[in-house]
């Protein structure tokens, strides 16, 4: 499409008339009105000098033998795609139903013979306004369209059914479209291989035209609508190259702090070596002198390492070596492991586990890390003689590791900024042991990297609580997964304990609790239901029916019994009287599918 | 029973070097052969049969694992504790390392005082394995 802009004081003016005389008249009249007039003397003719010349205006004749001015009119408005040419048709005929007809052939106008200059004029000038007003529109949609093709990133536009509507030059460079294919109503997924809640799910994603040749990417969207109708623009960023500086960038810091580090090996080994005499007596002042040095070069290691880390973290670049875990000895080696930094403060160090086996989805090492920056910051801050506490908890499907210390607590202005980056409580904290203002930082993204949350709390007579929320892993024995509904806590941790050996055990309080779990988990292979304070036995069970197959589910109560349960095709068991084994046994039949013979034989 | 006796170390940092000569050789009283680079602990590994090797990662010419690849070529080396010695300490770095058939791994900066037990923990952890 190539806009041409007519000038503001010419036109270009075709005058189509096979009498001679008319013609030359108009022409001469069309050249007093300051534009510039071509000439036709046949319909035929006036199609192949607008073919050649794109005129601006086409005057023209409706009576022409041949090929008259209606065909004329009708041939140019299927030929002239790209700009719009107004024809005006002349006439010496009266009657409007030649000029209507004309109008319905594709002219824009009409004029009546002889024509009058100063009509012709004001005409002229009128069709002279709105051809240069399309032009300049057409430059814009021209430009805009320029821009939306030359954006850097890819730039998808698709209706509301995920349809496609358009697509930027680096969108089709991308899916390997050539120009010529029209993207138009091609499929999302058959363009991406992604639909679209997953590609505008994803905050980046791996884009290519095969499989082997992938780039990642970043996505961003917007909906929009235009009148009635949805539409979603969708930008995606080429990731290539800002990998590669973030590769560059971890390989100089990584050259950087192994750079910094080997210097620093010998100054505090040889700072270490002194302080432990290898180098002869020192006496008193010049070894405090020497624990000066030797702290602060901890400090400035500990800072090393803090600033790398912080650096993968805040890039996202920290590979975690996440795998199952029991916390509780993992918490007994970060005690031991700042056993001698607590027993230097004069500080105890304590563990409380009020857990029940209980594995978590961590890097253990970055975990310890974690708990070694809670447990120097409690005895950092803990007055000689007091405890530091580690006590684990846990929730349904949680568990909280709280560091409790017995210092001053956290200064209430303070605690919002606790977790931020280079925080520390007062700028004139400088004591001896004072750290680097990023550990709690970098824990709490190691925490949150791990599925956790950190927080901190101060109780009113002073003492704070760090604690780290980590959530539980499913039970991941192997085996069938067996579901307990009781309100009874003893009684589930009971038949719990008891099938952990069977399969995957999993409890509920209520039939509530049990859907939940269903609709996360599927059905159960069998299920041991206590309908005591569950509302109306028999409602309860006829719901336990709805729930699962009746000879997968196994009553444990001493208020029925195995007649009651059979009318529901249901085992039964005492929920005080059977043993392990029996409960074992019976389950162990059940998942067998041999219900028969369950209880005492009431089925 | 076998005691642990000889310690070699591949270190091109001269001043690393004599921290580990006061660290392990006088104060932990292990008979130390000094090396500061890959080329000479392929020289003197014969002579020396040392029992453990403490290796630096990063070395000029020959690396820590390059040496370690060659090291472990040697019959004399057969079952020999090779611990490297790394600034780098990255997890990932760390795996890539063991990886290579390191026995374990010690990050600088170390505790030189600490340095004559941890080799000690590692001799007797790893020793008579093959790599």
């Amino acid at each position: 499409m190539e806009p041409i802009l007519p000038t503001e004081e010419s036109l270009q003016v075709l005058v189509a008339d096979d009498i001679q005389a008319s013609r030359l008249e108009l022409m001469r009249v069309v050249r007093e009105l300051g534009h510039q007039a071509l000439e036709a003397a046949s319909g035929e003719e006036a199609l192949r000098l607008i073919d050649l010349h794109h005129p601006d205006v086409l005057l023209l004749d409706l009576l022409m033998p041949e090929m008259d001015g209606f065909e004329v009119a009708r041939a140019v408005r299927q030929r002239i795609t790209g700009k719009w040419l107004p024809v005006i048709v002349l006439s010496a005929l009266e009657g409007d139903e030649h000029f209507a007809h004309a109008l319905a052939s594709g002219a824009a106008d009409y004029l009546l013979k002889p024509v009058s200059p100063s009509i012709l004029r004001a005409k002229l000038r009128q069709y002279q306004r709105i051809l240069s007003m399309q032009a300049r529109l057409a430059l814009m949609v021209q430009r805009q369209h320029a821009i939306h093709e030359h954006i850097a990133d890819a730039i998808i536009t698709i209706d509301a059914e995920g349809r496609v509507c358009e697509l930027n030059r680096a969108a089709r460079a991308l899916f390997a479209l050539v120009d010529s294919q029209d993207p138009a109503g091609l499929e999302l997924k058959a363009l991406t291989g992604m639909d679209l809640t997953h590609l505008l799910g994803a905050s980046e994603v791996d884009l290519g035209p095969s499989p082997q040749s992938k780039t990642p990417f970043s996505v961003s969207h917007n909906r929009w609508s235009m009148g009635h109708q949805e539409f979603c623009t969708i930008a995606l960023h080429d990731l290539s190259e800002s990998r590669r500086i973030e590769r560059m960038k971890d390989e100089f810091l990584a050259t950087v702090s192994h750079e910094l580090r080997t210097p620093l090996t010998s100054i505090l080994g040889a700072l270490g070596l002194l302080a432990v005499g290898a180098g002869g007596a020192l006496p008193d002042a010049a070894m405090e002198l020497l624990q000066v040095a030797k702290r602060n070069g901890d400090r400035l290691s500990q800072l090393i390492d803090d600033v790398l880390d912080l650096t993968k973290l805040e890039g996202n670049r920290m590979q975690l070596n996440l795998r199952p875990v029991e916390l509780a000895p993992l918490i007994r080696e970060a005690l031991s492991a700042n056993a001698g930094y607590a027993q230097r403060g004069a500080v105890s160090l304590a563990f409380v586990d009020e857990v029940r086996a209980c594995r978590v989805q961590i890097d253990p090492d970055r975990f310890l890390q974690v708990m070694a920056n809670l447990l120097s910051n409690a005895i950092k801050h803990s007055p000689k003689g007091k405890t530091v506490r580690v006590v684990l908890t846990q929730s349904p499907h949680a568990v909280q590791v709280d560091v409790v210390d017995e210092g001053p607590g956290i200064d209430p202005a303070f605690k919002k900024k606790l977790f931020e980056k280079f925080s520390q409580a007062d700028a004139s904290d400088r004591r001896p042991v004072g750290g680097t203002g990023l550990g709690l930082y970098i824990s709490r993204m190691l925490v949150e990297k791990m599925g956790g949350t950190v927080g901190a709390d101060s109780g009113a007579t002073g003492g704070s609580t760090f604690r780290v929320s980590l959530p539980c892993l499913e039970q991941t024995h192997s085996g069938p997964w067996i579901l307990c509904i009781a309100q009874d806590r003893q009684l589930l941790e009971r038949m719990a304990d008891w099938l952990a050996e069977v399969g995957t055990v999993e409890v509920a309080n209520n039939l509530g609790a049990a859907e939940t779990l269903i609709r996360r988990r599927g059905l159960p292979a069998a299920l041991l239901a206590n309908p005591q304070a569950q509302g109306p036995a028999g409602d309860f069970c006829a719901r336990l029916q709805q729930l699962l197959a009746p000879q997968r589910v196994l009553l444990i109560s001493d208020a029925l019994n195995a007649g009651f349960a059979a009318r529901y095709g249901m085992g039964w068991l005492s929920a005080t009287m059977a043993t392990r084994q029996e409960i074992m046994g019976t389950v162990g039949a059940l998942l067998a599918g041999k219900n028969k013979g369950l209880g005492d034989g009431a089925i | 029973m076998e005691l642990f006796e000889r310690v070699m170390c591949v270190e091109d940092d001269p001043d690393i070097r004599l921290i580990l000569d006061f660290s392990i050789g006088r104060m932990g009283g292990f008979s130390l052969c000094l090396c500061e680079s890959g080329a000479q602990a392929l020289d003197r590994v014969a002579d020396f049969k040392p029992q453990l090797v403490l290796l630096d990662v990063m070395m000029p010419e020959m690396s820590g694992p390059e040496t370690l690849a060659k090291l472990r070529a040697l019959p004399v080396m057969q079952g020999v504790p090779i611990v490297f010695l790394t600034a780098k300490a990255m997890q990932d770095e760390v795996e890539a390392l063991l990886e290579y058939g390191a026995t374990g791994i010690i990050v600088k900066p170390f505790d030189p005082v600490a340095l004559p037990q941890n080799i000690r923990i590692y001799w007797e952890h790893g020793r008579g394995k093959p790599a």
